[in-house]
């Protein structure tokens, strides 16, 4: 596959390494087997250990040592691209027909944990199921992940140890979806309801009890097809829901590892003081805090009025507001160095809300006045938030910025039961909203969040144009060229106003000195396999 | 006695009844349910497939025939299923249970313990230095939350030792040590506030008391301190304690949330916050029917000590 400029890759991939390399704890000892590691856990399962019906990194951090992907982001690295993909339960690939069929070889000897033997029949049932084929043998309860696998037109299995996924076109990311926590390969003889309460994978680790509320505890499985792994003998997912009970645990030591995306960098920082040989990953988490504006609904049809809210807000004034430092500003795709495909800083600036907050503050002013809304005459807003603290947060800043431009925002606090119905129906005028990303992809992204009738794009924004961009970057094989689209794409959506970004979470992901080979990645959904940690204690 | 008791188990029945009622419908009437919860997960909602679980866990029927199968099914000793888990809610039920009961009565003894000692000798040495010491220990303890006091408990030894109880639950079975010590610290957390309260309601009982007739004729008799303050005093002053104890302790079940979370012990309380946020509903309608048993067995026993330790109940009837 084409690939970057060589400098321009190595600028990124040295300045992610930079941002991370200070905190990742040291691989390359040799490794000792034994003890059991304690893994933070901030809430009890959502829907057991099925992976494919939830969209949360509570089912996906305790679920994946269960389970194998056919491939997998290296554990050992912590950015995600297409060049860190590791083979799993497929050995090897191969793309065919211009990128038209993904041939997968699969590993032979492979065993599910009740003894029956892994095969192509599983790789298939598995995304015939999510992609809800006409034929697919099996259905999900709730499917999140359908639309990762809209250009897969069919699934074959030649033989026992070969699968081919045919295209419509071609799409080199699928390669990216695949490479996820998301993508476990379930065993085509256990119904997929049995996921919400029991687990049967190919994985490193085997559920030995999971005592609702408590805890989730695996044991080695001593059948693993990785010679030599895991080296751990069990791992124990402490559910514990009071944060402050979840920081002096870690504190205490009866936690060895952080949950990923919990420490934000005031806790990184009482951590540090108070245990200074604590090792402290500064990473992206691909979680980003944005703002969801109703086009359907007046007076946010009106692209000039979405642009004055965009512009309205500081973005980096957030940042230090909101999350003391602990985010960093970017738009639709997680920017540089923590992530792949964002827009670099003097692309950044020029856009709405991103320079400077006194004159973007002015041109608000000025959109909303050819909009009709003066100061005699004031836009006024109700914006629904989460009533949890850090969506609270978020909007209380926003109302102060948008108060400063004449705009008078009210806000209501939603129960969480009632927020993604509400989302769905579109039942808002201005939210505020967080998002994670499966994958630092665009594709991973565009798809879910900005396409036309996506059930994901919670404010309608639809624009033909930019769909076919979509397509047109998805199925770019030159990734230099596919950059530049991607970055169109992305100034595009915030001058649209399509989903004003506020802000990228960053994670202090916090983990003992005696765990060894566990590696964060500028992710929070992808490193949960734990198969190459080990103890040196 | 025997028509009081079974008036108060006919009252019991009829609280029971009602209980059951009013949190059917105010869960039901609570927006959302399980399967936006669910669907919530997966950051959308598909009508479709919603509907089709919502038939699938018996949701989509009218809330008074769900009510009718929910009343038939107790009867027949089923208490249902848990939607969240898809168990038995008996099985959900059943480990939770010890761990809030065994909180509520280690905090209780600790409080009477510490309580009731401390309030008679306030009374008895009433405006002295040790008076206003015991004052100003249990208006520190109405003042602070059970909660905050257990979090400044766990940062303070975190802190200071580097040390925390065990934040999985061990039976007494597996580890008699490690049990006491998971449940010494949240014991003494909330049991300081009701000792607090129990000093105060003895101290001004046993005040009260200090001023009869019969305690005069008690000391004129010669009596020793002891006896006059312990057997006579005490005795008499006894029956607003027992109150306070019998209400105080039906409390305690329902409300040991915070503290079982910041200790993080899977019992009762912390459990049915779960549930009622994930409108778990036979799980809550469960978890809160034992609460609400055990609170109307609580004040049944007191109002039977009531009759017990006071002739003039026992009688009235």
């Amino acid at each position: 596959m084409p690939r970057l400029p060589l400098a321009a890759s190595l600028i990124v991939v040295a300045g992610l390494l930079a941002v991370i390399a200070a905190g990742t704890p040291a691989v390359g000892q040799a490794p000792k087997s034994g003890g059991v590691l304690n893994v933070m856990q901030r809430e009890d399962l959502a829907q057991g250990f099925s992976i494919h019906e939830t969209a949360t990194i509570s089912t996906v951090w305790p679920s994946m040592p269960c389970f194998n992907n056919l491939v997998l982001f290296d554990p050992l690295k912590p950015v995600e691209s297409m060049d860190t993909i590791i083979p799993e339960l497929a050995e090897k690939w191969s793309w065919q027909d211009n990128y038209r069929n993904l041939v997968f070889f699969l590993r032979k000897g492979v065993k599910w944990h009740d003894g029956q033997p892994f095969t192509s029949k599983d790789v298939k049932y598995t995304f015939d199921m999510i992609r809800e084929a006409k034929d697919a043998p099996a259905k999900l309860r709730i499917n999140p992940r359908k639309d990762w696998y809209a250009n897969v037109v069919s699934i074959e299995a030649p033989d026992p140890h070969t699968v081919i996924f045919h295209l419509k076109r071609p799409q080199p990311s699928l390669l990216m979806m695949l490479a996820s926590g998301y993508s476990p390969v379930y065993p085509a003889h256990i119904p997929p309801a049995e996921f919400r309460t029991r687990c049967v994978g190919t994985g490193p680790f085997k559920v030995k009890e999971w005592r609702k509320g408590e805890y989730i505890e695996y044991v080695r499985n001593h059948d693993y097809w990785a010679k030599g792994r895991p080296y751990l003998d069990g791992l124990k997912y402490v559910i514990i829901p009071e944060r402050g009970t979840r920081t002096a645990a870690i504190q205490a030591g009866r936690l060895d590892i952080a949950f990923p995306g919990e420490t934000s960098k005031a806790t990184a920082e009482q951590l540090r003081a108070a245990v200074p040989n604590m090792v402290i990953s500064e990473v992206g988490a691909n979680v980003n805090d944005n703002l969801i504006m109703n086009v359907k609904k007046p007076p946010f049809d009106n692209v000039k009025v979405r642009r004055a809210m965009s512009l309205a807000i500081d973005r980096r004034a957030y940042v230090r507001a909101v999350h003391q430092g602990g985010a960093v500003v970017g738009a639709s795709l997680q920017p540089r160095p923590y992530g792949f495909w964002g827009l670099l800083e003097k692309d950044l600036n020029q856009l709405p809300g991103y320079g400077k907050p006194a004159e973007d503050k002015a041109k608000a002013r000025k959109l909303l006045a050819e909009a009709g809304f003066t100061p005699s005459n004031p836009l006024k807003v109700e914006i629904k938030t989460r009533a949890i603290a850090i969506y609270i947060d978020f909007s209380s800043f926003v109302i102060n910025e948008l108060k400063q431009v004449g705009v008078e925002a009210t806000l209501t606090q939603i129960e969480t039961a009632q927020w993604h119905p509400l989302v769905t129906r579109r039942d808002y005028q201005m939210g505020t909203n967080l998002t994670g990303l499966g994958v630092d992809d665009p594709d991973g992204n565009f798809y879910e969040n900005f396409a036309c009738g996506s059930p994901r794009n919670y404010t309608d924004y639809c624009d033909e144009q930019v769909m076919k961009m979509f397509d047109q970057q998805s199925q770019e094989l030159d990734r230099r060229k596919r950059t530049t689209l991607v970055g169109q794409i992305q100034k595009k959506l915030e001058e649209d106003a399509a989903r004003p970004m506020m802000g990228w979470r960053l994670d202090y992901f916090a983990q003992w000195p005696h765990v060894k080979n566990l590696v964060p990645h500028h992710n929070i959904y992808n490193f949960g396999r734990l198969q190459d940690v080990w103890m040196d204690k | 006695m025997r028509t009081y008791i079974a008036q108060r188990l006919a009252i019991a029945v009829l609280t029971l009844f009602g209980m059951s009622v009013v949190i059917f419908v105010l869960m039901r009437l609570a927006p959302g349910d399980i399967v936006d919860i669910l669907f919530a997960a997966a950051g959308y909602v598909n009508e479709t497939d919603k509907k089709l679980i919502m038939k699938e866990l018996g949701i989509d029927k009218p809330i008074w025939v769900q009510y009718a199968t929910w009343l038939r099914d107790i009867f027949t000793g089923d208490l249902g299923k848990s939607y969240r888990y898809d168990l038995p809610a008996w099985q959900v039920i059943r480990p939770l249970v010890p761990v809030t009961l065994e909180l509520a009565v280690l905090a209780t003894l600790f409080s009477v313990l510490l309580g009731v000692p401390t309030g008679v000798i306030s009374a008895v040495r009433q405006d002295t230095a040790l008076d206003y010491g015991l004052r100003i220990f249990s208006l520190a303890g109405l003042s602070m939350p059970a909660f905050w006091l257990g979090m400044v408990i766990i940062l303070a030894l975190v802190a200071w030792v580097g040390w925390m109880p065990p934040l999985t639950y061990m039976s007494p079975t597996e580890n008699l040590k490690v049990h006491l010590v998971q449940f010494l610290l949240p014991a003494l957390a909330v049991g300081y506030r009701f000792s607090a309260l129990m000093m105060r309601i003895t101290r001004s009982a046993v005040l009260e008391v200090m001023r009869e007739d019969y305690i005069r004729t008690a000391w004129a008799k010669g009596q020793s301190e002891r006896v006059v303050i312990w057997r006579h005093a005490l005795k008499n002053a006894i029956l607003p304690v027992v109150t306070v104890i019998g209400l105080e302790f039906a409390f305690l079940i329902g409300g040991l949330v915070v503290t079982e979370t910041v200790f993080n012990l899977p019992g009762v309380a912390r459990f049915l916050v779960q549930a009622i946020l994930w409108r778990d509903y036979p799980i809550v309608q469960n978890l809160v029917m034992f609460t609400a048993i055990v609170v109307i067995l609580t004040n049944l026993v007191v109002d039977l000590l009531y009759g017990w330790l006071d002739p003039r109940v026992r009688y009235a009837d």
